[in-house]
């Protein structure tokens, strides 16, 4: 196991190394706008879509009843991940103006179908849904802040 | 009023304990990421081989068969970064309260924190960066400054490099997550979504967005892929990538005095579209895959390159450079490996579904070969030199 973690790790810095030389002859202004998409895809997760998950969470977990919130949660982890996967074609960028054969689908509307669609399935459950016992408190609410 | 303290803002800081959801914990966090791992390494894999598929080396035996091959890594590699986008969030949200671990307050521990969350700091920045990038590229929209090419391939190393580190330091906490069951006593009873639960939604999420995207490469889904990028349809039934006007072919294409140039050594054969009608043409089933991942078959109709070599004089097996009328754009020339030229199937096509190539299609003659990247299958050629 000593010798497979090592090997790993050897190989993982010789990659990220390769992967570095790679970069060797990116100019200034190239390298900077791929530090700002670096840096910023970590920014905009742990400091953005991270915590309003979470008070999401918090919240959820107060103002709805225990199952109710579980099936919640799960609805909202289908929908909100979805829903960034299929950011790119939402955002109504990229694509070409004297193209139509790109990016030529109701976007907008398909994505309200799909909002839909997870509401009422999550309805359905949280109706359905067999009860569970109540014992303790979910989603982390802050016991020092 | 005074200004808060490092203290102040440390103690209103949330920390890991306070984060009492069950449906976190190893068990989770080690089964979301193995399939991360493999969606990745996946994606490391097919991603090479485009870079492969690309720029032809000489010692790997890329050549026309199968005709698919492209379709199917390049498909894969694009239908499953979309498919990792859900994992990679849950794995992110499964391990979030650990971002929150005070540092250790002994020096010695501080250098190996330091060194772990900085690697962690790579995997997470690098993650997010090769599934944006690629997301915003298969919709063609660059909002940056760098070669998106060249810069997915560079980070794609890193990030896998990290992920191998990544995997050395945790392998006990992801043997011990996976060798346990999903529920454990604290997680059976309580309330919130169990870690069943948070794994059978990720799944449904993931393969959601499969189905729902990856009808621009699987045929029999086009009509379900409702936030595909294509809709598969397009002039003469193809989707077109670049257009004339877009790539400033359009002038010289649309050219009625039009002649294709056949170069080899110093002999130089001019043909017209009509001589080239007038030679044996050929008809064959030939998809067009785009690196975007999208893919479709069409009929091609033209003139064997392996022909038009032989019409100039030059030895058959021979490598072909195909120059192009556009003006605007990467790609005005590419190569055709001697293997390829050899194979009857690679054409000079003049017709697409049975109709004359539209202007956006390549009009008046394109590449088409088996097992190439779209970009290659040049279109609006002016001019092929065999490199004798």
């Amino acid at each position: 196991m000593r010798a497979v973690r090592l090997l790993l790790v050897l190989v993982g810095v010789g990659f990220g190394l390769w992967g570095v030389w790679l970069m060797r002859d990116f100019t200034s202004d190239q390298l900077i706008s791929m530090g700002t998409w670096l840096v910023g895809g970590v920014i905009l997760h742990d400091a953005v879509i991270a915590p309003v998950t979470v008070l999401l969470g918090v919240v959820a977990a107060r103002v709805l009843p225990g199952r109710t919130y579980a099936v919640a949660a799960i609805a909202f982890l289908v929908w909100a991940t979805l829903t960034v996967t299929v950011a790119n074609v939402l955002s109504g960028q990229g694509g070409k103006p004297d193209n139509d054969t790109v990016l030529n689908r109701p976007y907008g509307l398909s994505w309200l179908i799909l909002t839909a669609v997870v509401v009422i399935a999550a309805l359905g459950m949280a109706r359905f849904r067999p009860k569970t016992p109540h014992t303790s408190a979910a989603e982390g609410s802050p016991t020092n802040g | 009023m005074r200004l808060p303290r490092v203290e102040d803002i440390e103690k209103r800081l949330p920390r890991p304990e306070d984060f009492t959801a069950r449906s976190r914990g190893p068990a989770t966090t080690a089964r979301v990421g193995s399939a991360l791992g493999i969606a990745f390494g996946i994606c490391f894999l097919t991603g090479l081989w485009s870079h492969a598929q690309y720029t032809t080396p000489g010692w790997l035996p890329i050549g026309p068969d199968p005709a698919w091959l492209y379709r199917v890594t390049q498909g894969t590699h694009v239908a499953t970064g979309i498919a990792s986008v859900p994992l990679l969030l849950v794995k992110l949200w499964s391990v979030y309260p650990r971002f929150f671990i005070r540092p250790p307050r002994a020096r010695r521990d501080r250098l190996v924190d330091v060194l772990e969350r900085a690697s962690i700091g790579v995997l997470v920045a690098a993650a997010i960066f090769m599934l944006t990038s690629g997301l915003l590229n298969v919709v063609q929209w660059y909002p940056w400054e760098f070669s998106f090419r060249r810069t997915h391939e560079a980070v794609a190393w890193v990030a896998i490099g990290a992920l191998l580190v990544h995997i050395a330091v945790k392998l006990p906490v992801i043997r011990e997550g996976l060798g346990a069951s999903v529920e454990d006593e604290a997680t059976v009873d309580a309330e919130g979504p169990s870690r069943r639960a948070v794994l059978r939604g990720v799944t449904v999420a993931s393969g959601v967005a499969l189905v729902l995207t990856v009808g621009q490469t699987v045929p029999l889904l086009r009509r379900i892929s409702v936030f595909g990028v294509r809709d598969g349809d397009g002039p003469q039934g193809l989707p077109v990538n670049r257009t004339a006007r877009a790539a400033g072919a359009t002038r010289a294409a649309s050219d009625p005095a039009f002649t294709l140039k056949l170069k080899a050594g110093g002999r130089i054969v001019s043909v017209t579209r009509d001589e080239l009608a007038k030679l044996p043409q050929r008809t064959h089933r030939l998809p067009i895959a785009c690196v975007e991942g999208w893919s479709r078959n069409a009929v091609w109709t033209g003139v064997s390159v392996q022909d038009l070599v032989a019409l100039v004089g030059a030895p058959s097996g021979s490598t072909v450079t195909v120059r192009s009328m556009q003006t605007r754009g990467a790609f005005r020339t590419s190569e055709l490996p001697g293997n390829f030229v050899d194979d009857p199937r690679t054409l000079l096509a003049l017709e697409l579904n049975g109709e004359p190539l539209s202007l956006d299609h390549g009009y008046p003659c394109r590449i088409i070969a088996p097992n190439r990247p779209g970009v290659l299958q040049t279109k609006w050629v002016r001019e092929l030199e065999v490199r004798t």
